[in-house]
């Protein structure tokens, strides 16, 4: 019941699992470090005291992607469910597109802010 | 010869009945978890951007956000997340490993793990939730 979605459904089955695994990975080490570890209370100053290391402003520089080409690839799936003609397709491909790159330019310009902030 | 269907549940609703079995409710639960992670994450973005207008603007959306409701939130958050990332772990294993055979068993493995770490964040959360100086 795949549609015609030649190989590019290929990479984007790849890629989601790819993504996937980086991402269990990330959110796991940032739940624990945000939420589980001892000291929970988090303000500016947390945030910004630990974004001022090089290793975690590289951790959420892959994170951010990571997960957005994840969430729009995963929805895309879903869209896909729906068997969607080749134009509409075409369209919230590069709607997706579009939002994943933005949304991401954005997060990296909220981690350069947090990281000048310390 | 399936029928490509055109109501937004329908095609959910018709998946369910054909197949009711576990690996059709972690493939609907895979779904749900994951758009609720979109919007999550949008909303993540969004409570940080907070951060443009410094280091006050950014703790006063803090504070504001530590209320029971919120807490108890984000124990439900927990729980989305930990179903997805388990579920998925699942599905990587599945395919690169060709266990399609065993891929019940996997899930109920995954289960058993969701309920052990829920169990955990309730006990870490849970007195979080109701502390007096939330």
């Amino acid at each position: 019941m795949n549609g015609k979605t030649g190989k590019g459904s290929a990479y984007g089955w790849l890629f989601q699992r790819i993504t996937g695994l980086f991402l269990a990975f990330f959110l796991i080490l940032h739940t624990q470090v945000l939420h589980f570890a001892k000291e929970w209370r988090i303000d500016f100053n947390v945030v910004t005291q630990r974004l001022d290391s090089t290793g975690w402003v590289i951790f959420y520089a892959i994170f951010v992607p990571a997960l957005l080409f994840h969430a729009f690839n995963g929805v895309w799936q879903v869209v896909h469910d729906y068997r969607p003609s080749l134009g509409t397709a075409r369209a919230v491909k590069t709607l997706f597109w579009v939002l994943g790159l933005a949304i991401s330019a954005w997060g990296y310009y909220l981690i350069a802010t947090f990281s000048k902030g310390a | 010869m399936y029928q490509a269907k055109t109501s937004f549940f329908g095609t959910y609703r018709d998946e369910l009945s054909l197949n009711p079995d576990v690996g059709t409710w972690s493939w609907l639960l895979h779904r749900v978890t994951g758009l609720i992670l979109v919007l999550y994450t949008f909303m993540h973005f969004f409570a940080l951007s907070s951060s443009l207008g410094g280091a006050s603007t950014f703790n006063a959306w803090l504070a504001n956000l530590q209320t029971t409701l919120t807490h108890l939130l984000e124990i439900g958050l927990v729980a989305v997340v930990a179903f997805h990332l388990l579920n998925g772990l699942r599905i990587t294993v599945v395919d690169f490993f060709l266990l399609t055979k065993s891929h019940k068993t996997l899930f109920w493995i995954a289960m058993i793990i969701f309920v052990v770490f829920m169990v955990i964040t309730l006990i870490v959360f849970l007195p979080r939730a109701f502390s007096p100086h939330h």
